[in-house]
């Protein structure tokens, strides 16, 4: 094995435990193993506290209300019980973490009438962002705007997120200093959330238009029978496409 | 050896403060600024900044997109050099990805991937590059070399300049049982350009000390001014704490402090 091959061999071990316990890797012994699960543990820890602090910013600003700081379910033996199965950057770790901070925040029981929907909101950020990302630009053949365009497919992992409040009206404000909780507007509201290939997450309102384009953009579906599903002009749907696009939702498969 | 600079890195939850704080002569710079960030003009009128941002591992070449946001950054700053790190912490085909500074195997192959990729870089960019030592927890049994002799063949093979991190030093000869000063001298201190220092403290995943947010100890801040007067061509020390926890009172207590034991 190459030394790169070997490198990649190390650092799955850190990032995926299951991998981590297996024979496969133990019969190696590139490492210390004990070293190397202190480590593993502290690199996950570390993992999901960045991406806890930046996913779950809303609620943490909320922590003086509700008494809880999203973050601090990692020192929680919840977190500890989920480490023999963590996987970083894997989409259901991400999920298995989101949830232990909405059963933690959630229960503070704190007067926010819409904390539930943020508590939503934030977790489909943070899941959205986990998976596999590019690295490198030579790394990402085809993809969106690449090779043929052909038929269009929403991107694994795209959220439509169907919500009670108007979040976005007030989610600039509580990062802001408040003395009274910001109040967000009582109306259904649909945000789509989505990935770039790169790992960057955008929202974007939704309209019934485009959740079914979303829904319906299986990657078989020609143009023309996406603009009848959906309702939509030609047109109206080659726009509402190269926005979804530029979100991360959807790319164009080439037809193999 | 020339006047140091005293400096730490820009944290933007204490840009009020950084915005009018004397006595810090830079600030490195882990994140571009914020839109929304009310202080970055402020500081960036007032301050010298380092680009101190993750570019990419040179494991691999950088791709355009990543050189060109180099080179922007750069600019922006108007920074006297460009850092990265000695780190490969994700695999070849992004599934697996640590989101954390980890150091590559010290064989031949990888210095001479890094070598090439650094030069490559070198040669896009408009300022020195320099790069910082990256350190383990644990070694990994197919290394070829000790780490310090293979960063002095990067560094005579490239010219490219030495950020010191002394804490990943001392937790490296914490870890394997040496006196930090002996660790030291194995390294090539001749290509030193900026050194970065900060605290330790116990973490309870890896039962011993680990970076932190923290203010540096005395012993550490002896251990920094023992690395110094062995850097010849030191520019700057920075004080390494970019955390959400960091506080104000600790960002100016360690800059005062490494400025007066130096």
């Amino acid at each position: 094995m190459k030394d790169r091959a070997l490198q990649d061999d190390v650092i799955r071990a850190l990032a995926d435990a299951p991998y981590r316990a297996s024979a496969d890797w133990q019969r190696r012994e590139l490492a210390d193993p004990d070293r190397v699960e202190r480590y593993a543990r502290f690199l996950a820890r570390h993992f999901y506290y960045e991406r806890i602090v930046h996913f779950f910013k809303y609620s943490r600003a909320l922590a003086r209300i509700t008494g809880r700081r999203p973050e601090a379910v990692l020192k929680q033996p919840g977190f500890d019980a989920l480490l023999p199965t963590v996987v970083l950057g894997d989409r259901e770790t991400a999920r298995a973490v989101a949830r232990l901070v909405i059963e933690y925040v959630g229960e503070s029981g704190g007067p926010i009438p819409y904390l539930a929907d943020l508590l939503r909101y934030e977790e489909a950020m943070m899941v959205v962002e986990a998976g596999r990302r590019v690295w490198r630009d030579a790394d990402g053949a085809g993809g969106a705007g690449s090779g043929e365009r052909y038929r269009p497919e929403t991107v694994e992992g795209t959220v439509l997120l169907e919500l009670a409040y108007d979040l976005p009206a007030v989610l600039p404000s509580l990062l802001q200093p408040w003395t009274e909780v910001p109040e967000a507007p009582r109306r259904p509201t649909t945000l789509l959330v989505a990935r770039s290939p790169h790992g960057r997450v955008a929202v974007a309102r939704s309209d019934a238009a485009v959740a079914a384009v979303v829904q319906l953009a299986d990657g078989k579906r020609t143009l023309e029978e996406l603009a009848t599903g959906a309702g939509l002009e030609v047109g109206r749907l080659e726009e509402t496409l190269q926005g979804l696009v530029d979100l991360g939702a959807v790319r164009f498969s080439t037809g193999s | 050896m020339t006047q140091l600079m005293v400096g730490a890195f820009y944290n933007p939850h204490l840009g009020p403060e950084l915005a009018r704080a004397e006595g810090i002569d830079h600030l490195a710079m882990a994140d571009p600024p914020a839109a929304t960030d009310p202080w970055w003009p402020a500081i960036r009128e007032r301050y010298t900044l380092l680009l101190h941002d993750y570019l990419g591992q040179l494991s691999e070449p950088l791709d355009e997109r990543s050189i060109r946001r180099a080179r922007s950054l750069a600019e922006l700053y108007h920074s006297p050099w460009v850092a990265e790190h000695f780190q490969c912490l994700h695999t070849q085909d992004g599934t697996f990805n640590l989101n954390y500074v980890f150091p590559p195997l010290y064989t031949e192959e990888f210095l001479e991937r890094f070598v090439r990729h650094a030069r490559a870089l070198q040669a896009r960019l408009d300022q020195p590059l320099v790069m910082e030592n990256i350190p383990g927890f644990f070694d990994v049994r197919a290394s070829q070399m000790p780490e310090p002799v293979w960063l002095r063949r990067f560094f005579e093979a490239t010219g490219v300049g030495f950020l010191l991190d002394l804490p990943h030093v001392w937790l490296e000869a914490h870890y394997h049982g040496v006196p930090p000063e002996r660790w030291l001298a194995e390294f090539p201190l001749e290509h030193v350009v900026e050194l970065h220092v900060a605290g330790v403290e116990h973490d309870d995943d890896l039962q011993g000390p680990w970076i932190a947010p923290a203010e540096p100890s005395d012993e550490m801040l002896a251990f920094a001014a023992h690395a110094a007067s062995r850097c010849p061509k030191a520019k700057a020390v920075t004080f390494d704490a970019f955390s959400p926890s960091l506080t104000a009172e600790v960002l100016f207590r360690s800059v005062k402090r490494i400025r007066a034991a130096l």
